[in-house]
């Protein structure tokens, strides 16, 4: 393996993120070559926690774009701020400053508000992380708008004129494979997918990110959800879950798993009752 | 990286094209660049790049990794050149059994029977659309296509009661035109407009392909067919004892093409039915995605072999989520036809709108009940 993917490796667990050669490699390469990497896989396993690793790792911002439907270019990359822009106007209402120059001043960065998009090219001092999370959500028009962005990281404002990147940043793109997304934003990425972790992997992570839970408590809690995958749920838990309910035992100072235990904290990882009676009525809540 | 390794990235980059997946030649260069920058000795770490770099989903996997296999062994290259000869000869298996060969093989019998229907000159359009489907022709599955785009483009245009901002219309937002004048010194100079906002209604068709529905589903599928190519917003799937979807199988220009690409990747036609099973499979994975303004349509003879609880439940399930349940049933056209089936009667109290569809009439009939 190649020294700088290890490097990567190691760093990412100095932020507590476990992280496996597959994820190092695929960093490595989207950083090298300069690509987004799409990430994608189920819920809850840790697809938004690679970004904030990453760009703690690398000590930058992480810039973040959370996608819901609807969601469009002023939302995402700017916007003027009328309301201050009016009272610039109002302010200098008086003054004798020609009214070319004021029409400059109001149309100048002060009066821009910077969404992520924007954020991200627009940062001087080193290359940030852009996390572009749960892109499925995103319409397809979106998409398309993205694709532009990402591919030469600069951006149009008729006011002020092109802005380019001068540190283009790590993109990083999340989809829970709720939709389609188009060929040519998959071809643009590299593309990794992460699936619920091993039973040693998630032991691992339970350890990293809950200090305080005893080794029995540890691999007991991890048998249990590694069980409770297999099980047919409408809402299957994800690791984000598994770490709930281990903080909910540290805090409630268990040391052991019983039923009663079990029953008390059982909402931190399965939310939705007929998932909750099913795994009731199964033998890995008896054991 | 020598020249020996770009020979056999070339080669293998054909062979996965050759396999269905999408590499240009874009990414064979993106592949050789990193090649040049990983370790080319590590074969776990040329594994994970090269999967980075040329699958774009987590479909492409099983075939990624089994040609891997073959040409990123430690055999030399003349092997290598002999298994490209290979699997250049070797064209993909077609599956028998598949759609194709049902509709090829499409219940000639029935379709006799039903023939003596008496088929008068074109005209008489009222006599058809009440004649049963089992005697269509080709020409009235056009038009159920038909029907389907107009449906389809209808939603797609369908307004809410909400207005929003727009840069050219017919109707001026004052509001937004005097907080514009503003800028000119209360001059209105600069109008704004504004129209209602579309609503983003989804859909979500769910079809039962089992035996017991194989007279109806050639039909049903180039209903779905029609929608799923008309407007962006729909989500199709097929069931029988499992569920598939065949949202991107049903895209693309032709209908004979979908029906190619479907018979080749979905799997279990015209078997049993566990449309319990299956809905609750939906819900697993697709249950994130249903709100209030999503209408889902089952379209079912109701006739399942699993546990009526099942369906039930998952019927319930996702009658909550969604905006509205339609259930569309070609049994329910015949005269004296009574939900009687266990799963039929288990599903009535979770369903918004129960509706016959057997002949184009009542595809017709659908339009009202698709906008929330």
């Amino acid at each position: 393996m190649r020294e700088e993917v290890r490097q990567i490796q190691r760093t990412l667990e100095e932020q507590t993120y476990i992280a496996d050669a597959a994820i190092a490699t695929a960093l490595y390469l989207s950083m090298t070559l300069g690509k987004p990497l799409l990430i994608e896989g189920p819920a809850g396993v840790g697809k938004t926690e690679i970004a904030k690793a990453l760009s703690s790792a690398l000590g930058t911002k992480l810039i973040r774009l959370q996608c819901y439907e609807g969601l469009d270019a002023t939302t995402a990359l700017y916007e003027w701020n009328y309301p201050k822009q009016l009272l610039h106007l109002k302010l200098e209402e008086s003054s004798p400053t020609p009214e070319a120059e004021k029409e400059a001043t109001i149309f100048s960065e002060a009066f821009l508000l910077k969404r992520p998009l924007l954020q991200a090219i627009t940062e001087h001092e080193n290359s940030p992380v852009l996390l572009i999370d749960e892109i499925d959500r995103s319409d397809e028009e979106f998409e398309a708008f993205l694709l532009e962005v990402l591919s030469d990281f600069q951006v149009t404002i008729p006011e002020i004129g092109t802005i380019k990147a001068t540190h283009r940043p790590h993109v990083v793109l999340t989809s829970n494979r709720s939709r389609d997304l188009s060929d040519a934003l998959r071809r643009r990425c590299l593309y990794h997918w992460i699936d619920y972790p091993s039973f040693e992997k998630e032991l691992e992570i339970v350890r990293a990110k809950v200090p305080g839970i005893g080794d029995m408590l540890s691999q007991r809690l991890t048998q249990i959800m590694q069980a409770t995958r297999t099980m047919s749920l409408s809402k299957i838990p994800g690791v984000a879950e598994t770490l709930d309910w281990a903080n909910a035992l540290v805090a409630l100072k268990a040391t052991e798993l019983n039923e009663e235990i079990i029953a008390e904290t059982i909402g931190c990882f399965l939310k939705d009752e007929n998932d909750i009676a099913s795994f009731k009525g199964t033998r890995i809540n008896a054991d | 990286m020598t020249d020996l390794d770009i020979e056999r990235l070339v080669a293998f980059c054909r062979s996965l094209r050759e396999h269905g997946l999408s590499v240009t030649p874009a990414e064979v260069v993106t592949a050789a660049a990193a090649l040049q920058i990983i370790d080319t000795k590590d074969r776990e770490e040329v594994f994970l790049s090269l999967r980075n770099i040329l699958t774009t989903s987590v479909d492409d996997f099983p075939v990624f990794e089994n040609l891997f296999a073959t040409y990123w062994s430690q055999r030399s290259s003349r092997s290598v050149a002999n298994e490209t000869l290979q699997t250049r000869r070797t064209a993909p298996a077609r599956a028998t059994g598949g759609l194709a060969f049902f509709l090829e093989h499409w219940p000639a019998e029935i379709r006799s029977k039903a023939q003596p229907v008496n088929v008068p000159g074109a005209s008489d359009t009222e006599a058809r659309a009440e004649k049963d489907f089992a005697a269509f022709s080709d020409e009235e599955l056009e038009e159920i296509s038909r029907i389907a785009r107009r449906m389809a483009r209808r939603l797609a245009k369908s307004r809410s009661r909400r207005w929003r901002p727009v840069a050219r219309g017919r109707r001026v937002n004052l509001r937004r035109s005097l907080r514009l004048s503003l800028k000119t010194g209360g001059e209105l100079i600069e109008l704004s407009y504004r129209e209602r906002r579309p609503k983003r209604t989804k859909l979500f068709v769910i079809c039962d392909v089992s035996g017991s529905m194989d007279i109806y589903s050639r039909l049903l599928l180039q209903f779905i067919y029609g929608l799923q190519n008309s407007f962006s917003k729909v989500e199709s799937f097929v069931f029988a004892t499992s569920l598939a979807r065949i949202t991107g199988e049903l895209k693309g220009k032709t209908y004979q093409r979908a029906l190619d690409r479907l018979s080749v990747n979905v799997r279990g036609w015209s078997g049993g039915t566990r449309i319990g099973a299956s809905i609750a499979s939906f819900n697993q994975q697709w249950l994130r995605r249903i709100d209030r303004r999503t209408v889902v349509i089952v379209l079912s003879d109701g006739w399942d072999t699993g546990e009526p609880e099942q369906l039930a439940a998952a019927l319930s399930q996702l009658q909550q989520r969604a905006g509205r349940v339609i259930w569309l049933n070609p049994l329910l056209g015949g005269t004296g036809y009574q939900p009687l089936t266990r799963g039929m009667k288990a599903a009535l109290p979770y369903i918004n709108v129960f509706a016959p569809v057997h002949d184009l009439n009542s595809f017709r009939a659908l339009e009202p009940h698709l906008e929330l």
